[in-house]
């Protein structure tokens, strides 16, 4: 009989369990305003993994200025696209109170968002900051990190090779950088190393095509949609020619070309670091782990990559810098006091001198704003403030279609591989336009 | 035929410490490693570490939350299993001795049901339960390991089930059993080796599941293990020497269990009694 | 037990003893699955309140999409590597491991230890084996093959594929050996011995026979796994060099969550899970034939 009694228990747990399925159910409308004593709980969704523990830091920041307010950092998970991560947040009943996401997936959740347009930092902006994050005329993200990319060289090593002081500027054709790479090959060390991971080759080698089309970014914006309706002939484009015909010389200088594809992400900071090459095409997000393995030398900065020989062509001298990650503050399954929390957390990243300390110092962010006059300690964020100040910037392609890089990228392996020539690549970068709705 | 024997010692001997020594070789590494800064990692990964620092641990630790992670791993393990174990060999065992077609078609549906892949059915999940308020919470999280673990467990409950004799329980009905008495009293001790099998691949795959509790747990109190391990790596790149110090704090949970209930298999507890 | 002739018994029996579990796995797997179906004759894209039927569109794009076929071509290619090698080496594992030597149980931990740890984790350690470790130690001793990562080269990198999968899962197929071979009788054995049966013959006349269960179970583990493998596709090759080793599992996620054409991604999990029930319930239905009803 005790069997008997064992066998009613178990039962007994289990219609307990089923109970407690339809009993939430009442208990969801509450779960939001779940509010003690005006306390207020917000989310943070981060997708910029290597910040985690910085975020979480400045978050403890916030929250001791500001008592009635919890931050919870939460980081996407790596290989889940942040899209994904906050898509199933949505569909779970949980989203995160502010999201960070990738421009081009900003106005997919425009229906869910809050509207910032009345916010105090949206004056205070770069221009164009807020061009991915626009929705008919209101601002729906926070611009919330500025990167810029292209050759990230080492400027002590190139000043011993060029016997006293080297000057980026003079570095403006193909010719220029071949020479260039030969100087540094002679003095006994390896010139550049180019990795091969897809979103870097395809996300933002190629698209440097695509930004250099014309000054005007409703004529790139024209160039897409002709390659979308299969317009145009990149085999014949001077601009795409030209991009490839430097990635031949980066091909025939690079110091993994017996295996091309065999490097990692990694190997670039080690490469700069034990200055086994001089140049490694990257953005300024590669700061941390160059600083980590060569911690004394505060000397890279940028090099543009020249696209023709001629130095007066629009890209020879300029180098691509964009918004590359927004926040968005969620209206649906927030409540408003837990939005306003989430609107003076922004604030405070804006205007606060910790926040902005933190921002520039800690997590070596480029703000998007005028009023932050923090100067960034980190040698490559100066670099592209200088090229800014200078306004020599290319439009950095942050809405091309999501899966873009991945697509394209595998096509340049395809290419600094030699598995296929120049026109082979650009009859699959033509093919994915033409697939792409 | 003695010489014979012991040189098919050797060759079995041989054979064993070469594959012994590849499956080991990953984890000497990751052992190495983390024993070492992250800078010292990127540059010479094969080097031993120059000391003995336990830094790298003390942080993992900390930094994870270790505590709180082993507590929650070990509530939903442990809740999850007993009940897969519970309600599936019962299950299995009305579907081995009952041949209706009801049951036969449910058992089909069950072994097909294991081949349906999770990302298919990954946001249809999240969207319903997320509507109907039951995420966030362990206990939701358990209910859907019972739901996802069940097929297999039964599958593989069906398989032993069906090599039990039924004589074993006409000759107890004699005796006067009935119902679910028979089953627990005669049935179920039959059935340790595979419950014990079923339960170490449970154990180890609930222990270790990442993209299931990374959708249903939101909230950093309710994290498991493998959830709070995951805070150490990075988009780009990882904190090797710290997240190698944490995957080692993981894993030794795991081990001891799994040395634990091998053992008790081993000793072969059951060995001959179904004969 | 009583043969219950009524249906309302029959009812009662099964809910007493089957009824939660039912239950559970139909809210669990089979709703959400429905759900899912439903989802790909709709026009929704994973985020937006509202969605339209489209009817069969999804499944017309699905269909042509080459890259979609030929990434199944080579999940068929790997699913039979790793099928043949799992099973054969963890099958030899067991065997070896139950003849009663010495150190038996640290071997078996040792095999079994893969296991322990999840496949994203794994899948970076042996990225940095295969692209670090293995360069090293093939341009300081000079052996060619080692010279260069096998991840920079489609086939190396498939066969890195391969070797991790059986390496991960042999250790799991050798734990249902091994009970398996438990449940062979050893006087059985013994008596085969002493009528002058060998090695061979007790392995085909005995063993085999009696492991038919076993054997049952490791196959399909090793089908399932093997068309849905994820993690270690991801963590080790992520689908490179340029797409060569994009299984399908990768493919269809990639489709639903990359490119965000998430009614057409469904659409080829479900062609996906059609395929694979297939195949498993032909395994299986024939497996299950060979075992013995005692």
């Amino acid at each position: 009989m005790k069997f008997k009694k064992a066998i009613s228990l178990l039962m007994s747990a289990l219609v307990a369990t089923t109970l407690f399925a339809g009993c939430s159910k009442s208990s969801e409308n509450n779960t939001p305003a779940q509010t003690e004593k005006k306390q207020v709980k917000i989310t943070v969704l981060n997708s910029k993994g290597e910040i985690q523990t910085q975020l979480e830091e400045m978050a403890k920041a916030f929250m001791s200025e500001n008592q009635e307010i919890t931050v919870e950092v939460i980081p996407a998970p790596t290989g889940q696209s942040p899209f994904e991560k906050v898509s199933s947040l949505y569909s779970s009943g949980n989203a995160p109170t502010l999201s960070m996401l990738d421009p081009g997936d900003v106005v997919k959740f425009k229906d869910k968002v809050a509207d910032l347009s009345s916010e105090k930092w949206v004056n205070d902006s770069f221009d164009r900051s807020l061009d991915a994050a626009k929705v008919d005329g209101k601002v729906i993200g926070f611009p919330f990190t500025v990167e810029g990319y292209g050759f990230i060289y080492n400027k002590e090593v190139l000043d011993k090779v060029y016997g006293g002081n080297f000057d980026a500027s003079t570095i403006k054709t193909q010719n220029d950088l071949e020479e260039m790479f030969k100087k540094i090959e002679a003095s006994g060390m390896g010139s550049i190393i180019v990795s091969p991971m897809d979103w870097s080759l395809g996300g933002h080698f190629l698209p440097l095509s695509y930004a250099t089309q014309s000054k005007s970014s409703d004529e790139v914006n024209k160039f897409l949609e002709d390659l979308k309706a299969g317009k145009v002939d990149l085999a014949q484009n001077k601009q795409f020619k030209g991009l490839m015909a430097t990635l031949d010389i980066m091909k025939k200088h690079n110091i993994s070309k017996n295996s091309p594809l065999s490097g990692t992400y990694e190997n670039g900071p080690e490469a700069l670091a034990t200055k086994k090459a001089a140049v490694w095409f990257m953005g300024n997000w590669a700061w941390p782990q160059i600083h980590e393995l060569d911690p004394e030398n505060n000397s890279y900065a940028f090099l543009p990559v020249p696209i023709s020989n001629d130095a007066n062509d629009y890209g020879n001298s300029e180098i691509p810098v964009g918004v590359t990650k927004y926040f968005i503050l969620d209206k649906e399954q927030n409540t408003e006091e837990q939005q306003a929390a989430a609107k003076k957390f922004l604030e405070w990243i804006v205007y606060s001198k910790t926040g902005q300390d933190y921002v520039v110092n800690k997590a070596n962010i480029i703000p998007a704003f005028k009023n932050v006059t923090v100067e960034p300690q980190d040698p490559l964020a100066k670099s592209i403030k200088n090229y800014m100040s200078q306004g020599k910037t290319l439009q950095f392609m942050v809405t091309l279609p999501s899966d873009h890089w991945s697509k394209n990228g595998a096509s340049m392996q395809k290419f600094l591989d030699n598995k296929i020539d120049v026109n082979g690549l650009a009859k699959e970068i033509q093919e994915y336009w033409k697939s792409v709705k | 035929m003695k010489k014979r024997e012991r040189i098919m010692l050797i060759i079995k001997f041989m054979f064993l410490g070469i594959f012994f020594l590849i499956y080991m070789v990953p984890f000497i590494f990751v052992l190495i490693n983390s024993f070492k800064s992250k800078r010292d990692i990127l540059l010479n990964p094969m080097a031993l570490p120059t000391k003995l620092e336990f830094s790298n641990f003390i942080n993992a630790f900390n930094k994870m939350g270790y505590i709180h992670g082993f507590v929650n791993s070990l509530i939903i393990t442990v809740f999850s299993v007993l009940f897969i174990i519970i309600l599936s060999s019962t299950t299995a065992y009305i579907l081995v001795r009952k041949k209706w077609k009801f049951n036969q078609i449910i058992f089909f549906i069950m072994v097909a049901s294991m081949i349906i892949p999770f990302q298919a059915i990954m946001i249809p999940l999240v969207r319903i339960y997320g509507s109907i308020g039951m995420l966030n919470s362990k206990w939701a999280l358990i209910y859907m390991y019972i739901g996802f673990g069940t097929s297999l467990a039964v599958f593989m409950f069906h398989g032993f089930i069906k090599s039990i004799p039924l004589e074993l329980e006409e000759a107890a009905m004699i005796d006067g059993a009935r119902g679910m008495q028979l089953f627990w009293l005669i049935v179920f001790p039959l059935l340790k080796p595979i419950s014990m099998t079923i339960a170490i691949l449970d154990v180890l795959w609930i222990w270790n599941d990442f993209l299931l509790p990374s959708l249903v747990l939101v909230a950093p109190e309710q994290r498991t293990l493998p959830l709070s391990t995951f805070y150490f790596y990075g988009t780009y790149t990882a904190d090797y020497g710290l997240s190698m110090a944490g995957l080692i704090l993981t894993i030794i949970p795991v081990i001891i269990i799994y040395l634990i209930l091998q053992k008790y298999i081993i000793n072969g507890v059951l060995q001959g009694s179904i004969k | 037990m009583k043969e219950e002739k009524r249906f309302i018994d029959k009812l009662k029996t099964y809910l007493l003893y089957a009824g939660p579990t039912t239950f559970i796995f139909f809210t669990v797997i089979i709703l959400p699955f429905l759900f899912g179906i439903y989802l790909t004759f709709t026009s929704w894209d994973g985020i937006s309140n509202s969605h339209n039927l489209v009817g069969f569109s999804n499944y017309i794009e699905a269909f042509k999409d080459m890259k979609f076929l030929s990434s199944f071509g080579l999940t068929l290619k790997y699913v039979l590597y790793t099928v043949i090698l799992t099973n054969i080496i963890a099958f030899l594992f067991a065997y070896i491991l139950t003849s009663g030597m010495k150190g038996q149980n640290f071997f078996r931990a040792g095999f079994f230890t893969p296991n322990l740890i999840g496949g994203i984790i794994l899948g970076f350690i042996w990225q940095f084996i295969f692209s670090r470790l293995l360069v090293y130690i093939g341009n300081n001793f000079n052996i060619p093959i080692f010279s260069s990562s096998w991840l920079a080269d489609p086939v190396k990198a498939f066969w890195t594929l391969v070797i991790v999968s059986v390496w991960q899962n042999s250790g799991y197929m050798m734990v249902i050996y091994v009970a398996g071979f438990m449940n062979v009788p050893k006087d059985l054995l013994e008596a085969a011995s002493i009528d002058g049966a060998n090695a061979w013959r007790r392995m085909i006349n005995i063993i085999v026979p009696m492991m038919i269960p076993s054997i049952t179970i490791c196959l399909f583990l090793t089908l399932q796994r093997g068309f849905m493998v994820y993690d270690v596709n991801l963590a080790l090759t992520k689908g490179g060099p340029f797409k060569s080793t994009e299984l399908i599992s990768m493919y269809v996620y990639n489709q639903a969550f990359l490119s965000q054409k998430y009614g057409v991604g469904q659409a080829q999990a479900f062609v996906l899970f059609l395929v694979v029930a297939l195949v498993t319930v032909i395994q299986v239905y024939f497996s299950k034939k060979m075992e013995v009803e005692a």
